[in-house]
Parts: C-alpha cells; sequence; structure tokens
C-alpha cells in the first residue's frame, strides 16, 4: 500500500514546517526548509503519478509510465467503484471509522478529563494502565481479540469491528487528551462552578469546547490510523460484503493476479486517499486556536 | 443581600500541617464591602476561596446570610466571583458570557438578553456583546468579568485580586467604578487584594491577614491610625511606617537623644520597645537638635511631597528611616538631619509580642 504510506507523510509535513517556521536561527530555518521542500517533492510526485496513472488504461501505464494519458479515462473511476466493490467498501470503511471515531473521542475525552482533573484512590493505576495499553503492540492481541469477538458473536461484524477499533485508539486519545486537559485553566472551570453549572454540564459545556484544538488533532490522529488500519480488519473481518477499503484494495491487487487492470486500482488508491487529505485539511484549520484566548496573558 | 460570617473557619492543605487559614472569625455587614488583605502566602485568596466553596473548610463554619453553606457546592451558594485573570469562558461571546449563569439558571431568553443588555450598558460594553474575549482589550475583559457577575443579582460577589492585571492609570480608574458600582448595587463584597493603597481606598472595612491568621479588622482610618500590632503598622500606608526598637528610660521612651513621654505603667517592666512613626508624622531639622541622626541616602520627589531615605544608627543596628518632606526645599542626598516624631503620632509596640501597647502615647 504504497498510497496509505504517502498520505501518511504527506499530512505530517506542514505540521512540520509550521514548527520549524517559529524558529528563530536563520541557517536552521533555511536548512531545514530545503530538506522540506525535498521531503515534499518526494511526498506529491509519487502521489500526483498515481492521480496521473488512474485517468489511463494498463496499457498506457505499461508502455509510457511518465506521460499524460491520451484519452482521460473516468471510466476507470467507474470500474473501480461498482464492478471491484470499492463502493461497497468505502461506505464500509465510513460506517466503522465513524461510529469508532464519535465513541472513542467522546470515551477518550471524558475518561482523560477525569484521570487528569480529579484525585480520587486508583488515579494513577488507571492511568499506567491506558499508558501501558499504548505500549502493547497489537499483533500480541490479535489471537486473544479473535477469540473475544468470535465467543461473543461479533467476529466478522462491523460492530465487532468498531468496538476493536475504539479498543485500539483509545490509549492513544487519553494520553493525549490527559496532558491537554490538564493545561486548561483552572480559574475558568471553577467559574462555570460558581455560575452554577454541575460538573457534566461543565465539562460539556466549558471545558471540551476548550480543548477543541486538542480534540481535533487528536481525531485527525485517530481518523488516519482506523482508515488506513489494515491489520486488524484482515483477521477479525474476513467476510468479503463487510470488507473496509484496505482490505479490498489488498483483494483487488492480489486476486486479479498477472492481469491486474492497473488504471482501475489506482483509481481507487486515489479513492481511498482522498478522504484522508479532505478531512485533513478541514480539521487542520480548527488546531490553530489558543486555549488561554479567555484569561489573560 | 445577605451577610457573611466565618465562624472559626480553618483550611489545612492536604500533606500539610500548617493552616492555610487558621480559625478565621469574620462578620460582614450586609452590603458591606470589606476588603481582605496581606502578604502572598497570607491566606486571603484560601479564605475567599472558601466562601466561594472552591475551597474545603476543615473546621468551623461559613454562613451567607442564616444559611450555613459549610458543605453547600458552589452552584448552589448565590454568589458570583470576579477571578485574578478574568476567567471568561473563551468559546463564548461577550453576550453569552455573561448570560451563562442565568441559562444555567433557566432564565428565559428574552429576560435573560435584557439583563445582558442593563448590565453591558452600565459597563460600556455594549458594542462588543457580540465579540469574543481574545477581540478584547485587557480593561474590557476586566469589564466583562465584571457584568458575569453583576448580571446574576448575587447575594455575594467574590472579588480576587481583580485589577492586578491591568496597568497602574486603569487600575486606579476602574478601582473607584468597582466600589462605586458595588455601593449603587448594594451588594456584599468581599475582595482581596495585596495593595494596601487598593484595600485603604475601596473598603469600608479591611481584614488584615498574616500566615492565615486575622490580624486586625477595622476601617481603613482605625487601621491606619490605630494598628494593633507591628505587622500591621507596617503593612498599611505607603511608605510604610518607621519601625524600630527603643530603649525605655526615665519618663519615656528615647528616640535618638529626644525622649518621648510615655506613660510607666503601660510599658510595664519593659526596658525595650519597639515604636514606630510614619513618614509624614515626623519633623525633619537640618540644623542640629535633639532627636534620632539621619544620613540622607536619597530623596524621591513625587512634586507636591517628597520623600527623604536615609538611614540612622538605632541601638548599634543600621536602620533605615524614611521621611516626607516638602517638595520643592528639602535636604539632600549626603546631608545629615535630625528627626523628631509629632507629638501624638507615635505607636508603641512590646518588642516580645509585636501587640500594641494600650493607649501608650502622651500628646
Amino acid at each position: 500500500m504504497t498510497a496509505v504510506t504517502t498520505d501518511k507523510a504527506l499530512s505530517s509535513a506542514p505540521a512540520r514546517s509550521r514548527v520549524s517556521g517559529s524558529g528563530g536561527d536563520a541557517a536552521v530555518a533555511s536548512v531545514s526548509h530545503v530538506l522540506l521542500v525535498i521531503w515534499s517533492i518526494v511526498v506529491i510526485v509519487p502521489f500526483l503519478w498515481v492521480i496521473l496513472s488512474s485517468f489511463k488504461t494498463t496499457k498506457e501505464i505499461l508502455a509510457n509510465p511518465f506521460s499524460l494519458p491520451a484519452h482521460w479515462q473516468f471510466e476507470n473511476y467507474a470500474h473501480a467503484w461498482t464492478d471491484a466493490g470499492i463502493g461497497r467498501y468505502f461506505l464500509n470503511t465510513v460506517i466503522v471509522v465513524a461510529c469508532a471515531l464519535v465513541i472513542v473521542m467522546l470515551l477518550g475525552a471524558m475518561c482523560a478529563y477525569v484521570l487528569a482533573r480529579f484525585q480520587f484512590p486508583g488515579n494513577r493505576a488507571i492511568y499506567y494502565l491506558m499508558l501501558a495499553g499504548l505500549t502493547f503492540p497489537v499483533f500480541l492481541a490479535i489471537v486473544p481479540l479473535f477469540f473475544i469477538l468470535r465467543n461473543s458473536g461479533l467476529l466478522n461484524t462491523l460492530p465487532g469491528l468498531i468496538l476493536t477499533y475504539v479498543a485500539f485508539a483509545l490509549p492513544f486519545t487519553v494520553f493525549f487528551l490527559y496532558s491537554f486537559f490538564k493545561s486548561l485553566p483552572d480559574d475558568v472551570y471553577e467559574a462555570a462552578l460558581i455560575d452554577g453549572a454541575g460538573e457534566w454540564r461543565a465539562f460539556f459545556q466549558v471545558m471540551l469546547p476548550m480543548a477543541q484544538p486538542g480534540m481535533a488533532s487528536v481525531a485527525i490522529f485517530n481518523f488516519l490510523g482506523l482508515w488506513n488500519q489494515f491489520l486488524l480488519p484482515v483477521a477479525l473481518n474476513t467476510d468479503e460484503s463487510r470488507y473496509v477499503l484496505t482490505q479490498g484494495m489488498a483483494s483487488f491487487a492480489s486476486q486479479a493476479g498477472y492481469s491486474v487492470d492497473f488504471g482501475a486500482l489506482f483509481a481507487g488508491v486515489v479513492m481511498t486517499v482522498i478522504p484522508v487529505l479532505v478531512i485533513y485539511i478541514i480539521f487542520q484549520r480548527r488546531l490553530e486556536g489558543s486555549v488561554s484566548s479567555g484569561t489573560f496573558r | 443581600m445577605a451577610t457573611v460570617t466565618y465562624d472559626n473557619a480553618s483550611r489545612i492543605y492536604p500533606g500539610s500541617n500548617i493552616a492555610a487559614v487558621d480559625s478565621l472569625n469574620l462578620d460582614v455587614a450586609d452590603g458591606e464591602f470589606l476588603v481582605l488583605v496581606g502578604p502572598s502566602g497570607s491566606g486571603k485568596s484560601t479564605a475567599l476561596r472558601m466562601l466561594a466553596g472552591l475551597e474545603e473548610v476543615n473546621s468551623g463554619n461559613i454562613f451567607i446570610g442564616e444559611r450555613n453553606v459549610t458543605d453547600v457546592p458552589p452552584k448552589d451558594r448565590d454568589i458570583a466571583m470576579v477571578f485574578q485573570n478574568y476567567a471568561l469562558y473563551p468559546h463564548m461571546t461577550v453576550a453569552e458570557n455573561m448570560g451563562f449563569a442565568l441559562r444555567i439558571a433557566g432564565v428565559p431568553k428574552e429576560e435573560r438578553n435584557q439583563r445582558v443588555r442593563e448590565a453591558a450598558k452600565m459597563l460600556d460594553l455594549e458594542p462588543y456583546l457580540d465579540r469574543k474575549p481574545k477581540a478584547l482589550s485587557g480593561g474590557q475583559r476586566q469589564r466583562v468579568a465584571m457584568g458575569r457577575a453583576i448580571v446574576r443579582s448575587p447575594q455575594v460577589f467574590l472579588m480576587d485580586e481583580p485589577l492586578s492585571n491591568l496597568d497602574a492609570k486603569l487600575r486606579v480608574q476602574t478601582r473607584t467604578q468597582i466600589a462605586s458600582l458595588t455601593r449603587r448595587l448594594g451588594v456584599t463584597t468581599v475582595y482581596v487584594t495585596h495593595d494596601q493603597t487598593e484595600a485603604l481606598t475601596m473598603g469600608d472595612r479591611i481584614a488584615v491577614l498574616k500566615d492565615g491568621v486575622l490580624q486586625q479588622v477595622g476601617t481603613p482610618r482605625e487601621l491606619y491610625a490605630d494598628p494593633k500590632n507591628v505587622f500591621v503598622a507596617g503593612f498599611i500606608g505607603s511608605p510604610a511606617m518607621n519601625l524600630f526598637t527603643a530603649d525605655v528610660t526615665e519618663g519615656g521612651v528615647k528616640f535618638g537623644t529626644a525622649v518621648i513621654p510615655v506613660e510607666r505603667d503601660t510599658l510595664g517592666s519593659a526596658t525595650q520597645v519597639t515604636i514606630g512613626v510614619r513618614p509624614e508624622d515626623v519633623v525633619v531639622s537640618l540644623t542640629e537638635s535633639t532627636g534620632l541622626k539621619v544620613e540622607v541616602d536619597l530623596v524621591e520627589e513625587l512634586g507636591a511631597d517628597g520623600y527623604l531615605y536615609g538611614h540612622s544608627e538605632v541601638d548599634g543596628k543600621r536602620t533605615d528611616i524614611v521621611a516626607r518632606v516638602d517638595g520643592r526645599i528639602h535636604p539632600n542626598a549626603g546631608d545629615t538631619v535630625y528627626i523628631t516624631p509629632k507629638t501624638g503620632h507615635v505607636h508603641v509596640f512590646s518588642v516580645e509580642t509585636g501587640e500594641r501597647l494600650g493607649g501608650a502615647v502622651v500628646d
């Protein structure tokens, strides 16, 4: 899945340039800019080539890999969407990722908020368990996960996959939001309490909106991770009608053997990557925004 | 409108043996503006937060009106608080910030908007109602924080150093605005500050705290004219009162070569006392006379007045002395002057306890 790694690199490139942009040293800035330009080229050129190739016939791709398409083959997309089943896989992926994302963001935010801002016995223990979950390789969990899902009748179902995704993404979400909620000013929370808000209202109407920049960045990371997830669905979601995009692309490429329809394959790749880019661009704007804009200094 | 009563209220932070607020007893009358003042770490903010319900009360009780609120959560206390950093909700507009409490209380939208507009009018915030806090200046944010408190018409206003983030000029302006506003609204106000000038200018009464212990409560004049102990004497007034130890002699207390008449029975058996004289209560003489001999280090000119900073040998120790002098005609650095206190303006305190020795001063 070259395209998958490609879009990851693409999306992290602007994030890095923001960091180096704040540095004052001109030499460091110019060196890092040169490196970033090189990196951008390395990332963008193959992606452009994929897009270009998605409009060509297989014969054209094999004969002249770098030429412009003779005829813009939009039927590649139609073919990939219907015949290769990308449409169905796309829908499955959207359902699974959207549900998992909503659940994990809600649970993760609530969990991180409580761990970060309330003192109670076992607080540290729970936090360290979450951290342990972050370090635990998912490969080791595959077999037990398979049996757990099979025994609970959730194997090869979308809810089963959603549940697994939530569990998979929760430690990172909690870990990231924990430090974010810790950094939020206490007095705004106290002001909410004095204004008559209970704990729930203080969380949902004051603290959660203030954590929006953090929520947005975690949501992006989670979206990328879950959208590109391959291992978990391959092991736990083997029914072809419930394939997600990554599985669909893999089977598309492998089933055809030597007679791969490269044009349609590249069209499928483009359709897989585009939502990631769109989501990133939308959320990236929300990342900007100060936490402490309401308080002085 | 309500009274506020601290009844032996104490707060001990977890993991500490020392009380941040130690058995505080304090009554605030209905509609009164009370200032809690003290240096940092004196427990003044903790005392306020106990009243707000943001800090647990470990022993004793706190009453708002007749109601014991010691274990009542903040949301049910019917109080409003202005924070040092204003603590505005960054994601809400000015109007939403001010109306948040009313929205929670279930006040209908019409009435809510009307009350927000009234408060905004009072504070000159009307043009900014649709802005977010980050688009406001420091002074405007401060007024929004005030507005948020006013809109609710609570029983008590709590203010935790609300002026400390404003620049000097705005601070003086806002100081008078807040004082007149709260008096006009007639709401009981507890105001915390470390700035004794703020305390003196704003408070109906002032409570001075040190290390969690209440030192003295009284009107600004009482505190200034009649400080109960050395700490209050040194804390209230700017520049601070001159305080030094002096020997007791026949007929009074030694002040340099002069003797201040003090009645023998108030001094008891003490051989030394701490005496205090405010900078404006000394007479400075350039010609050699009786009194305390002072080397002038610096004279600060403030226009009408000047402050003379010098040092003297008292009891074998170098002691810094401040005296108010005329702004135009005054001694210069390097001069030697002789100072004597004006009669009736000498404060005498015990060396051991720091307590004021009652009625010590003879005119």
